[in-house]
């Protein structure tokens, strides 16, 4: 426990660097770490030692979660257009129905015996897992190096719409096993109380801090929602993650302080966004299932295509997207916090196969991404003309 | 913040608090009933949030009949515990003790680095007078009056005379302590100055380490009276001095780490204070050191040794909402209504005669020192409150004297309930009434856009 919490705290002293100093996009290093510290490699957290820590996993990814859903549509203190927010939407699905479709159509050649359920809940974990393009990388790519212009702007524009559509997709997939406590509704039905929990908070937050409210207490509030969101939805089995999204949604709809509010949450994202990768990177089990090699280069590989297929779509549609090139897609591929938070969630649900692999999947992601995604987006914003000649060089500026 | 200290609150808006208030209780209670086989919807972590929705909520409304936050903290935790509503079930509250233990190590820190040495001097004659009185006094009396209401006592009935009197001592100890935690929540909610609250601060923080002491000497010498077959021992004194001492030297290692800390590195300071906290409170348990006490000196240390303790205070009073939230409605939620119930008039007439004994002491140790007026009148008030120092000792009771400990601690749960309850209004109200209530403006959500005001938030 001791040392996860120096791990944790670690992770806040080095986690503000990030974005504009040392550090990755994706968070990379911190799930290749956990990776290293888990029962894995050196073993210095057992399994069982990490079950203790799921109510803090449980929390760390609700409130990540939740900072994404109330800043959701503004990026740079701009609000994103809303076309562009659907078209963000679209992306996603389309690239994580594409991964999840491969995976769920070709998991029975790897493995045959996989009850149908378990083959659903796979395919649809991992096309959610896959769906994203994190817009902490796009944000590290503009602000590391200066970047300004048409397609980092829209690039940065269809990253902030990239949360909606995996986390519905994890509340209808967590809705399917009749597992846990018994809800006398259908499955539509409990989707909607996963959406419900996070809207009736969300609304009930806006409403007290639309009066005036101490900044102290506005503090006990947003806790006191979110945590009983999280709460509420870890004992029913339903997704925390869609329903703290769906809480953050709706108060920033809901809230006339939105800017205020978001100028207070926005410095917590990253902070637990940390270690929430840790203990993802802990959680990564390798071994868990014989079909997960497949499974994972099966993903690796449906994401590059999707990706890539996104790529040529945008240079299709979009004016503005034309002078980034053929490699567009490959610069789509960062994945990060999303990802890894839907893996999470699912290892956190589904304590067997099923989480473990849609987990690792996840992870793979992330870092495949985090190899190949932040270099091709580079390389496509200086083909567009839109990293500046004279930016400094990151390596010799002083961290933040 | 006191009513007056935070105008412009409409009706409109302790409307929309109450019914936001009124529908979160509905909403939970609705949904615990309708999934079956939950004994409560919310779960531990759904318990801290309702607990810190409902509390605040609770804290807002209380403030329109001029009772203090804490009161709204402990009647949301009623209300929504185990013996009332039941939104939060038994098993959820015992794990929130857990959470409390931090809390707790963050109110000692705020309470040790609250205290200044040179406050401390100048305050010194003054604090040896109401530690003597204080002490001396609560302690006779409240033996006394335990011993006279044995009538009303069943557990007593059984019992010798003698040993009649060694309990008595018990519980005369057990009625010198005071609550460091519910002096702190009414400190850091009417942010008051001056000198009721700083000596009240200073003889509360102390008397932890005199109560401690005092507890060790009563159980010594009440052993022989209750047991008659057991010998004097100094075996409870060693104990102590190994764990005032212990508590002191590592408290004081704690402090200056943490003044380094502060100096060298200065960042993410909430986030070592609850990871310390959590780590060194376990530790602490382990090898049975005083977590109240070690806390307290970090602070102290921090505050007094360094130069860092300005930006101490402040990391840790930025944590203070939510603290103080979960620490109370967590022990609303822990009080045993149907005990109270089964024990309020005998728990009635010690606790009154509790106060009143407190109130006569600190009329004498006042004008023996030469205090200023203000603490002739409401010197008293800040010292009622009662809280987990208390439970904690009549534990210790329980432990040590199965055969009556239960009924002894029952008691003091019940007795302790009331002053949990009366107490933080009494020192609101002294601080209101003195004049030491803070009546400025405090920065809003609105004020954030303000920078000037959105700076000391």
């Amino acid at each position: 426990m001791g040392l996860l919490l120096l791990a944790y705290v670690g992770s806040f002293l080095v986690g503000g660097h990030a974005i504009r100093g040392i550090g990755l996009p994706s968070g990379a290093e911190y799930l290749v770490l956990g990776f290293l510290v888990g029962p894995d490699v050196l073993g210095l957290l057992e399994r069982s030692t990490l079950r203790d820590f799921d109510p803090l996993a449980h929390v760390a990814l609700g409130w990540l979660v939740f900072v994404i859903g109330a800043t959701q549509g503004t990026t740079r203190g701009r609000r994103v257009p809303a076309r562009r927010l659907v078209a963000g939407w679209l992306v996603t699905l389309f690239t994580g129905a594409l991964v999840g479709g491969v995976v769920w159509l070709l998991l029975p050649w790897a493995a045959p015996s996989l009850p149908r359920l378990d083959r659903l809940l796979v395919g649809g974990g991992v096309g959610a897992a896959a769906a994203e393009t994190t817009r902490y990388a796009v944000r590290w790519v503009v602000e590391r190096h200066h970047a300004a212009g048409p397609v980092s702007e829209l690039i940065g524009d269809l990253a902030e719409g990239d949360a909606l559509v995996p986390l519905l997709a994890v509340a209808i997939l967590f809705a399917l096993p009749a597992a846990g406590p018994t809800l006398a509704v259908p499955r539509g039905g409990v989707v909607g109380i996963t959406l419900g929990v996070g809207v009736v908070l969300g609304a009930m937050a806006a409403a007290l801090l639309g009066r005036t409210f101490r900044i102290a207490e506005t503090w006990g509030v947003l806790l006191g929602v979110t945590l009983l969101a999280i709460g509420i939805t870890e004992r029913l089995e339903l997704s925390t993650i869609t329903a703290t999204f769906a809480l953050g949604v709706t108060l920033s709809l809901l809230s006339p302080h939105r800017r205020e509010l978001a100028a207070m949450l926005a410095p917590t994202e990253r902070p637990v966004m940390l270690p929430a990768l840790l203990l993802a990177g802990a959680h990564v089990d390798f071994a868990a299932a014989p079909y997960l090699p497949f499974v994972l280069s099966l993903a690796v590989a449906a994401r590059v295509v999707a990706k890539g297929l996104v790529g040529l779509g945008l240079l299709a549609a979009s004016r503005a997207a034309r002078p980034a090139g053929s490699r567009l897609g490959l610069g789509l591929l960062p994945a990060g916090a999303l990802s890894t938070s839907v893996g999470l969630a699912f290892a956190l649900r589904f304590h067997g196969p099923v989480g473990a692999v849609v987990l690792a999947a996840a992870v793979v992601i992330a870092l495949f991404g985090e190899f190949v995604g932040p270099a091709s987006l580079r390389a496509v914003l200086t083909r567009a003309g839109e990293l500046r000649a004279d930016a400094p060089d990151p390596a010799r500026e002083v961290p933040a | 913040v006191s009513a007056a200290a935070s105008p412009g609150k409409a009706a409109a808006t302790r409307v929309v608090q109450a019914l936001v208030l009124v529908s979160l209780f509905g909403l939970l209670w609705a949904a615990t009933g309708a999934v079956p086989g939950l004994p409560s919807l919310a779960g531990t972590t759904g318990a801290i949030g309702f607990l810190l929705l409902t509390g605040t909520l609770g804290s807002e409304l209380v403030e329109v009949v001029g009772l203090p936050h804490l009161s709204g903290y402990l009647l949301a935790g009623i209300v929504a515990g185990p013996h009332v509503l039941r939104l939060v079930d038994h098993h959820a509250v015992e794990q929130l003790t857990r959470v409390n233990a931090l809390a707790l190590a963050l109110i000692a820190m705020e309470g040790g680095a609250e205290l200044k040495l040179a406050a401390l001097r100048k305050g010194l004659r003054s604090l040896g007078w109401a530690t003597l009185v204080q002490s001396g006094l609560v302690l006779v009396v409240m033996a006394s009056v335990f011993v006279a209401a044995r009538p009303f006592i069943p557990f007593l009935r059984p019992l010798p005379p003698l040993a009649v009197a060694g309990v008595g001592l018990l519980w005369g100890t057990l009625a010198v302590s005071r609550s460091p935690s519910a002096t702190l929540g009414i400190l850091s909610q009417t942010r008051a100055s001056g000198p009721l609250a700083q000596s009240t601060l200073t003889f509360v923080m102390s008397s932890d380490v005199v109560v401690a002491v005092l507890m060790a000497a009563m159980l010594m010498i009440a052993r022989p009276l209750i047991e008659p077959a057991s010998s004097f021992s100094l075996r409870e004194l060693t104990h102590l001095g190994h764990e005032l001492l212990g508590s002191v030297a590592l408290g004081t290692t704690l402090g200056l780490v943490l003044a380094a800390y502060v100096r060298l590195v200065g960042k993410q300071l909430i986030l070592v204070f609850v990871a310390l906290g959590f780590g060194l409170t376990e530790m602490l348990r382990y090898v049975r050191f005083d977590a109240l006490l070690t806390f307290m000196v970090a602070g102290f240390v921090v505050q007094n040794l360094s130069r860092q303790g300005e930006r101490f205070v402040k990391a840790i009073g930025e944590t203070g909402s939510v603290v103080y939230v979960i620490f109370f409605a967590t022990a609303g939620a822990h009080l045993d209504v149907p005990l109270l119930q089964k024990l309020w008039p005998v728990a009635l007439l010690l606790a009154g005669a509790r106060a009143l004994a407190t109130f006569g002491a600190a009329r004498i140790a006042a004008r023996a020192a030469g205090d200023l007026p203000v603490m002739k009148r409401w010197g008293w008030a800040g010292l009622v409150s009662q809280a987990g120092l208390t439970l904690g000792l009549s534990a210790v009771v329980e432990r040590t004297f199965p055969s009556f400990g239960t009924g002894f601690r029952s008691l003091a749960i019940a007795t302790v309930a009331l002053n949990e309850m009366v107490g933080p209004v009494l020192f609101k109200l002294a601080l209101d009434r003195s004049g030491e209530t803070w009546k400025g403006p405090r920065p809003s959500l609105s004020s954030l856009s303000d920078p000037a005001l959105g700076k000391e938030t």
